[in-house]
């Protein structure tokens, strides 16, 4: 009966294949202790001086923060800074001096900082319109921008950039002195290439934007089409956190140690409103991008830490040691001791 | 062809109290199923039962009335159903809204559902249209697509089955009608070998005395024939030519396919219907010419459909903690969203005065004349939109896409269940089978182990191995000799007839057989062998082989014992050629004759053994007797030839001491007045309307006595291949094998020990009782016999200290449901084998809901036939064995397949690591979706609780659908922990899925804090690096994206054991797919993330930030893993170790690795 079977062409035994065996050729790594011990000692020794380094780049970058909201308040308004921003008549203008610490090679990076602006707030970020700002057909495209979207209700037709980004524009200016000689700041090219090209339409001009009244921020030039405006396109790149930088401008001359600078501020833009912070930065970059110990710091503790765990198990290792594959640790064997 | 369809119908088994409520009579009756019933035969004690209960007048409003050949009076309430059975789910019209339907209505769909719905309100949409509708369409899609393919398989099967034919009496003539047309109360007649097209009382049959046999193989999986009997008063009718009208009184449709309760006025007669005249649907004539019934039960409502509805659906162990754990989850979202909701109330309020002109929030619309709220319901309606939102955006931390892929995983796993050819039985072609696709994992944790014994641990093919003739032992080296020619046969008009089955002969007995003279001994050897031949119940039947001059003749009975008897006394020359019910032909060394039946008592288990009076030619009388030998040296008389009894007793325990199943054979002369004496009172007993099957018995006591003894026979039920070492290996694993048999005590003792099931050095505890009372004690006896053995042997070795219980299915139906249950679940778990004997099906059930409602450990039933079914179903899970018995088993069961010693590879090693990748699996994806909540959490903390995601919507949806899916399936389906050859070679590894090693509440809350510790890093390092920064969100995003995605792969990786090239593709792929689909979002200029990834990618903090995120967050994990690994490793572990470092521990320790105990 065997062999009847086994002649029958219809056997329906599954073809042998490594595959459905299950027993592709496999690479088993397995952790041993030996395997540990190199790759911890390995991240120990590539962290520490990558920690070191980190810490060298960030004290080589020279940033100046200089706090400017409370202190270019003047003091009659102390109480009601609200009154002082949201008039036309005040005198906005403000001088700060500045020492620089050490030397400033160029490009020096001018910034200026927010805290506590939530760039990030839902209805903030969604409060915009991609389609409206890159091309002009479809400047009507305002849903997502209310309730800054149409001038006057719907009788005045759109406005271009619509929305609460664009409509809280940044609008406090700089200047900067070195003695009574002006510095230059470049403003070009501070937004990024792709979002001037292809997100903000040089076809695009603002209309209908906030002049005056009741206003978010600042103004736009309405005959230059918006690819152009730069710090439009920079502030409309919302910012991940709540305290955040945009970049101004740029200065292309050298600051030498110990020189001192004035800003002239025009503090227009109301943060008092909400308790948030005004700060403009000066900063040189480097590989790292600007100050910021953080990395040293925790790459420094990433490596001590694997340095650490490295000797303590070593120690355990030299003085626990179990060989692997050691029959006697087997939960049935561990059980009974040997007879 | 089965008539049996898959189909599941979920209520199927849940009731099981309620199936036991049938009373004990199903029990038994169930048992006796057709086997007590050639027409002169006593009928048993049982048989009296269901012949009392017959007689019980059945209520009329329980009663279906079926008026015999008259369907539309019939239907005229039309109350029954046709005879069209449907199993398909679905038609084209109703497949959308009614699978839709189903869908939904498990929870993980609505969940999906009613996110996406909530999300679609303007108030809370947190993602666009198509981003948050994606995951529930790819979802209903992939299981609908599913759900089509198998219910176009059913309506294609359901198809065949109505528009088979079958011919029915149509004014006064049989027509050819669909079996879909037929009607209650029609006349069918169904010829030899045709399938019955639905429930139907036999009115009469070709043979004169209203026998007609028919195998139940698709019904209840048994291959063997049974009888069934038209009445009296229609079997000499002829449906065409005298119309027969009558009434008959039937129980309502139920799914005991072993009773029938009716009665059927006929001509102003009530006669009494019973079980052994209904034939049900799915059964096939045999033997018969033709059969003509009367359908009562049609379609839906036969007993064969009512009884076909599947396996229940099982849900697997690791999925109920899975689910519990996943309360938790919600759990954990519920606070989350708590959380985020009241902070965002908390931030509201307190800057409440400044929310009209913030320029980040505005809550007034100064655009219009009017100034009026924009977008602003109130406080307490902003947190509440605060918190749906919260939900919506944390959704993923119920892993909803877990069910998904723990079913594709299953399905993986199963393809290769199923094509593993070490799983494959080529005795009958059979491949392993999975048939439930849900608790493949559960396999890795079985504790307990039902066994069934004839056919499951035994091959169920019963073969004669020695004689014992008159005191002579013929039990030579005849193993060696196989008879030339293919063995006896006979020439029949030019034909060669032989029997089916080969029997292996004892030369020296095969010599003396045919030299028959007139000696005494070889007297004796006739004798003998005609008592094989003639004292049965055996039908022959002849079928064409594929010589077409040769026919076999195979022989089919009820009984495997009684079917090895006659093929072995055909292969000595005493070949059964026909049997009707008066008489039989005998061929006799080429010589035919005839002998009268002149009567038959049955087997029943009080007497132990069955008679049969044979009247020779000459006209000579004598009765013949088979039975165990317990029952036959009682009436065997002794002072006749001592010295025989005494030879051949001490051959009956050499026997037995090697398994085999033993027989004695006696006989006695009839003198004329003993022979009248006996006919006169066996006509009484066999027409008492009351008693009759004690009557017959007492009848059969007084005849049956003062034999000779003839000798005895041993039959092998060999054991399968593999078994002693498949259960051995099984203990080892520690599990508890049981083995619960319909056999009697001593069969299954002997098998017991011939499959190492038993040992010598085990204390057996008997408990063997009729009442309630002896139950008691005898369980308090054992109770204290156990503790005492157990306590006095515990410090030695371990076999000693074990105890096996044996305990038989009379003693069970005092125990189980009764406060008996207690004391017998406390002795069994003490005991280290259980042996239940005499057991009924659904004892089984008991037997096995004994201990699964008591512990928490998972319980496997195996078994092949139709009275396993019940314990296959209520078993955690249950295996079919594919065998010589039908299908009913496989139809009911969860696994299938061809052996009882593929279980050992199908639970060591299939559901070993079936249980270690999904409860890996499981873990994993829990890690994984909370890791990314748990990053969009502590961002939300920054945007003032308003839930702004820096990770694009887009990204949010493909994470766990392109980002991170495939990996996981990819190793829940390949990951091997350990190799085949150490699992099969150190069963005990076993113990870490029983233990619940890889999946429990522990290893949870560490994943869960691993987790946290994850996320922390992945959020703070780029927030620290980037805080005052002019990074955007959506760079910071990206970074997240990226950052996130590569830690749940490297992590996975970490855990991967074993490479293969798909790991490796799916592991690097799902890395470098998420870094395409990076790219390619911030390549579309509408989405504000434009061109942010080349931008942050140019940037040397970027790629530092993602190594330092990598190498910190993964710290913690290894090294608890490798100090885990080092201080406490666990058995895996080493396992895989010894696997690797095998060869140089050779070297070192040899001699010393010793891993077994």
């Amino acid at each position: 009966m065997d062999e009847a079977l086994r002649t029958k062409p219809s056997s329906r035994k599954p073809k042998y294949s490594r595959f459905t065996q299950q027993e592709l050729p496999a690479w088993k790594p397995i952790l041993t202790p030996k395997w540990f011990i190199t790759s911890f000692v390995t991240i120990a020794i590539l962290f520490t001086p990558a920690g070191l380094l980190c810490l060298w780049a960030s004290e080589h970058v020279v940033e100046i923060v200089d706090r400017y909201d409370d202190d270019c308040l003047p003091d009659s308004y102390a109480t009601n800074p609200e009154t002082f921003i949201q008039s036309k008549n005040t005198n906005k203008t403000c001088v700060r001096t500045l020492k620089i610490p050490r030397k400033m090679t160029a490009p020096i990076f001018i910034y200026y900082q927010l805290d506590n602006f939530y760039q990030n707030h839902r209805r903030y970020v969604k409060s915009r319109s991609e389609k409206q700002l890159r091309d002009p057909d479809d400047e009507d495209e305002t849903d997502d921008c209310k309730p800054i979207e149409n001038l006057n209700g719907n009788e005045g037709g759109p406005i271009v950039p619509c929305g609460l980004v664009a409509w809280s524009l940044f609008n406090d200016t700089y200047k900067f002195f070195k003695g009574n000689k002006v510095i230059d700041i470049d403003k070009k090219n501070i937004a990024w290439e792709s979002d001037k090209k292809y997100k903000f339409g040089s076809e695009v001009y603002p209309k209908n934007f906030q002049k005056e009244g009741l206003i978010g921020g600042g103004q736009l030039d309405e005959s230059k089409p918006l690819s152009e405006q730069e710090n439009l396109i920079v502030w409309m790149k919302t910012a991940a956190l709540p305290t955040f930088r945009k970049l101004y401008g740029r200065i292309n001359t050298d600051l030498e140690a110990n020189e001192t600078i004035t800003i002239v501020i025009q503090n227009n833009y109301n943060t008092y409103e909400f308790g948030g912070e005004k700060k403009v930065a000066l900063s040189t970059a480097n590989w790292i991008g600007g100050k910021n110990d953080f990395f040293g710091i925790s790459f420094l503790a990433i490596g001590g830490v694997c340095f650490f765990v490295a000797i303590t198990f070593i120690l355990l290792y030299v003085f626990k040691p179990r060989p692997p594959g050691d029959p006697t640790y087997l939960s049935w064997n561990r059980n009974q001791p040997a007879q | 062809m089965s008539n049996l369809h898959p189909q599941q119908r979920p209520d199927t088994f849940q009731n099981s109290s309620s199936q036991r409520s049938i009373s004990s009579n199903s029990w038994r009756a169930s048992v006796d199923f057709g086997s007590k019933g050639v027409r002169h035969g006593s009928r048993s004690g049982n048989d009296s039962e269901g012949f009392s209960m017959s007689r019980r007048e059945i209520n009329d409003d329980d009663a279906r009335l079926v008026y015999v050949n008259d369907p539309l009076k019939t239907n005229e309430m039309f109350e029954f159903a046709g005879n069209s059975i449907r199993t398909g789910k679905y038609s084209v019209i109703t497949f959308l809204p009614r699978n839709l339907f189903e869908q939904f209505h498990r929870v993980a769909y609505m969940y999906f559902l009613i996110i996406a719905v909530l999300n679609q309100l303007p108030q809370l949409a947190v993602f666009g249209r198509g981003a948050s509708i994606l995951p529930l369409a790819s979802v209903l899609f992939v299981t609908a697509v599913k759900d089509a393919y198998e219910d176009w398989r059913r309506h294609k099967s359901d198809k065949i089955e109505n528009n088979r034919m079958a011919s029915v009496l149509v004014n006064d003539r049989f027509e050819l009608k669909k079996w879909k047309d037929i009607q209650v109360g029609e006349v069918v007649k169904i010829s030899a070998d045709e399938t019955i097209p639905c429930d139907i009382v036999l009115l009469s049959t070709s043979d004169p005395t209203g026998v007609a046999y028919v195998q139940t193989i698709n019904l209840d999986g048994e291959s063997n024939l049974k009888t069934r009997y038209a009445k009296q008063e229609t079997l000499s009718r002829i449906p065409e030519k005298d119309i027969i009208s009558g009434l008959i009184k039937c129980e309502k449709p139920n799914r005991n396919i072993y009773g029938f309760q009716a009665n059927m006025e006929i001509d102003g007669k009530r006669v009494s219907l019973g079980p052994s005249n209904i034939i049900l649907r799915g059964c096939v004539i045999k033997n018969t010419d033709w059969a003509v019934g009367v359908a009562v039960y049609a379609g839906r409502e036969t007993k064969a459909m009512l009884n076909n509805s599947g396996a229940p659906s099982k849900r697997s162990r690791l999925e109920t903690h899975m689910n519990q754990e996943i309360m938790l989850l919600s759990f954990f979202l519920v606070t989350l969203c708590v959380v985020v909701s009241a902070c965002a109330g908390v931030w509201l309020r307190r800057h409440q005065d400044e929310l009209d002109l913030m320029p980040f929030y505005r809550r007034k619309d100064y655009s219009e004349g009017k100034v009026e709220n924009y977008n602003y319901y109130g406080l307490g309606m902003e947190i509440f939109f605060s918190f749906l939102m919260s939900v919506i955006v944390f959704q993923i931390m119920i892993p909803i896409s877990l069910y998904i892929s723990m079913e594709l995983v299953r399905v993986g796993q199963a393809y290769f269940m199923i094509r593993d050819d070490r799983m494959f039985d080529a005795s009958s072609n059979t491949r392993f089978q999975c048939r439930a696709l849900n608790i493949n994992e559960d396999l890795g944790q079985i504790k307990y182990v039902f066994s069934d014994k004839t056919g499951t641990l035994t091959e169920n093919k019963m073969e004669f191995q020695f004689a014992s003739i008159a005191g002579v032992d013929y039990s030579g080296e005849k193993t060696e000799v196989y008879v030339e020619q293919g063995g006896y046969n006979i020439q029949v008009d030019g034909q060669v007839w032989r029997p089916k089955v080969k029997v292996q002969v004892d030369p020296k007995l095969l010599q003396l057989s045919k030299t028959l003279n007139d000696t005494k001994s070889s007297k004796e050897i006739y004798d003998f062998f005609l008592a094989l031949a003639a004292c049965n119940t055996i039908v022959p039947i002849v079928v064409n082989s594929s010589n077409p001059n040769e026919k076999l003749i195979d022989y089919q009975g009820e009984s495997p014992d009684e079917q090895a008897l006659v093929y072995a006394a055909a292969a000595y020359g005493f070949m059964l050629i026909e049997r009707t019910s008066g008489h039989i032909v005998i061929d006799i060394q080429g010589e035919r004759q005839r002998f009268n039946v002149l009567g038959m008592h049955e087997f029943d288990s009080d007497r132990k053994r069955m008679s049969v009076i044979l009247g020779y030619p000459d006209s000579t009388v004598k009765v013949f007797v088979k039975g165990a030998d317990t029952s036959m040296f009682k009436i065997i008389d002794e002072s006749l030839n001592l010295d025989v009894v005494r030879a051949t007793e001490a051959h009956l325990h050499s026997y037995s001491s090697v398994g085999l199943r033993t027989l004695v054979v006696g006989m006695r002369a009839l003198s004329v007045s003993e022979f009248d004496t006996w006919q006169t009172s066996y006509e009484i007993a066999s027409t008492a309307l009351m008693g009759r099957a004690g009557l017959l018995r007492k009848v059969a006591i007084n005849l049956e006595n003062n034999l000779t003894l003839l000798g005895a026979s041993a039959i092998e039920d060999r054991l399968q291949k593999g078994v002693p070492e498949a259960i051995e290996s099984l203990r080892k694993a520690n599990m508890k094998v049981w083995v619960l048999t319909g056999d009697k005590q001593e069969t299954a003792i002997s098998i017991g020990y011939s499959s190492r099931l038993l040992t010598s050095k085990m204390s057996q505890i008997v408990i063997n009782n009729n009442s309630k009372m002896s139950c008691k004690k005898s369980l308090e006896d054992a109770l204290i016999t156990c503790k005492k053995l157990i306590d006095v042997t515990s410090a030695t070795d371990d076999d000693a200290s074990s105890v096996a219980l044996i305990i038989d299915g009379t003693s069970l139906v005092y125990i189980l449901d009764t406060e008996l249950e207690e004391q017998l679940f406390e002795l069994a778990s003490k005991c280290a084998v259980v042996l239940c004997c005499r057991v009924a099906p659904l004892q089984k059930a008991g037997i096995v809901a004994l201990i699964k409602n008591r512990t928490d450990d998972m319980t496997l039933a195996i078994g092949d036939g139709a009275n396993d079914v019940s314990m296959i179903q209520m078993a955690d899970v249950g295996v079919g064995i594919s065998g010589q018995e039908g299908r009913q088993a496989v139809m009911a069961s969860d696994f299938a397949m061809g052996q009882f010693r593929f279980l050992v590879p199908l639970l060591l090693v299939h559901g070993h690591w079936n249980y270690q990748r999904m409860a890996y699996m499981i873990l994993y994806n829990f890690y994984r979706n909370a890791l990314f909540v748990l990053v969009l959490f502590w961002y939300v903390l920054y945007t003032g609780f308003t839930l702004t995601t820096a990770i694009t919507e887009w990204s949010s949806v493909l994470y766990s659908i392109i980002y991170t899916a495939v990996p996981t399936i990819v190793i829940g389906i390949l990951d091997k922990d350990l190799s085949r050859k150490s699992l099969m070679a150190y069963p005990q590894l076993y113990g870490s899925g029983q233990r619940k090693e890889s999946y429990n509440l522990k290893l949870f809350w560490v994943t869960m804090v691993d987790t946290l510790w994850q996320s922390v890093v992945a959020f703070f390092i780029p927030v620290l690096a980037y805080w005052k920064s002019d990074i955007d969100s959506s760079s910071l995003g990206d970074l997240w994206t990226l950052a996130v995605v590569f830690m749940v792969n490297i992590h996975l990786a970490m855990d991967v054991i074993r490479w293969t090239w798909l790991s490796h593709a799916s592991i690097w792929g799902s890395i470098i797919a998420t870094c395409i689909c990076v790219i390619i979002i911030d390549a579309i200029p509408v989405l504000p993330g434009y061109w942010a990834i080349f931008i942050l990618g140019s940037s040397g903090l970027f790629w530092i930030c993602l190594f330092g995120i990598l190498v910190a967050s993964m710290i913690p994990r290894f090294v608890v893993k490798m100090f885990m690994q080092h201080c406490k490793p666990c058995d895996i572990q080493i396992a895989r170790e010894a696997e690797k470092f095998r060869n140089s521990m050779e070297v070192t320790r040899s001699g010393e690795i010793e891993m077994h105990r």
